[in-house]
């Protein structure tokens, strides 16, 4: 079984006491427990502002159990990436900030789209899931 | 000290791939002063499929401002101690669906926290589960 484990720690100090927060998961396929996300696909882009792309360009299958990790590289604190999600806003990557979401793909409208604003965003991603539709030559 | 979150990412799906190691420090949007305002840490408990929100935009104490900066962080810690890897619940945001945190995943992403875009929760089954999360955002 190929294993694919995502950890997170976070740290803050705005409430009294300092919170801490260690996680970490095993990215299995969708509702099991023995096996693993076996497949990926990984990219660094540069995005030039103004036009809207979608990060990924073969949709998984839809509904599974898919992760999906972005970074926005770009060095400029002004620089950002909008996240778009079936043409609903989802937030902002400025430069030096990175997500890692479950993504569902659910239907043919689902792709996670990106738009860069300030210059060109240096873009870093990663797609673990189970399957995906290969554009046929 | 401030509020970061540094992700690891170890795999063995593709030969020659080293892993993901990255750090962030949560700022204000378009600047480098740190993110002044959250939530504080909280924990949601279910036990029936539908969509419920679990952070209501308008609601918030402090009114978060739109579009910005804010992140959010998500997980699914499953019920007394038991995580199951089959129990999911699909994250959403003014009802668009993300994705399904099944047991023991979690999820770190920005958010827009315009008044609509609440970030709801939809457990796929009756199972009980318990999500926990905070929020970041910048006062209004």
């Amino acid at each position: 079984m190929a294993t694919t484990t995502a950890a997170v720690t976070l740290t803050s100090d705005l409430m009294s006491t300092n919170m801490s927060v260690s996680a970490s998961t095993t990215c299995m396929k969708a509702g099991t427990t023995a096996d693993g996300l076996d497949q990926m696909e990984y990219g660094y882009v540069d995005i030039a502002s103004g036009t809207a792309y979608d990060i990924i360009g073969n949709t998984p299958t839809a509904s599974k159990a898919s992760k999906l990790y972005i970074k926005n590289h770009s060095t400029d604190e002004t620089y950002y990436v909008s996240v778009v999600l079936d043409a609903q806003a989802i937030g902002k990557l400025y430069g030096g900030d990175w997500m890692f979401i479950p993504a569902d793909f659910h239907d043919a409208n689902a792709d996670i789209e990106i738009t860069a604003t300030g210059g060109t965003n240096k873009i870093c991603y990663a797609l673990f899931h189970e399957g995906t539709t290969l554009v046929a030559s | 000290m401030a509020t970061t979150a540094t992700i690891s990412i170890s795999s063995d799906i593709a030969p020659g791939f080293s892993g993901i190691g990255e750090s962030m420090t949560l700022t204000q949007a378009g600047t480098l002063i740190d993110i002044d305002s959250t939530t504080g840490f909280q924990i949601r408990k279910l036990s029936a499929t539908g969509a419920v929100d679990l952070v209501t935009m308008v609601n918030e104490l402090v009114e978060p401002k739109d579009s910005v900066a804010s992140k959010i962080y998500i997980r699914n810690i499953g019920y007394k101690g038991v995580i199951d890897k089959s129990v999911g619940v699909t994250i959403g945001v003014n009802a668009e669906p993300i994705g399904k945190l099944y047991g023991g995943d979690w999820l770190v992403m920005p958010l827009t926290c315009i008044d609509a875009d609440d970030i709801t929760a939809n457990p796929a089954t009756d199972d009980t589960v318990v999500l926990e999360y905070v929020m970041f955002y910048e006062e209004a």
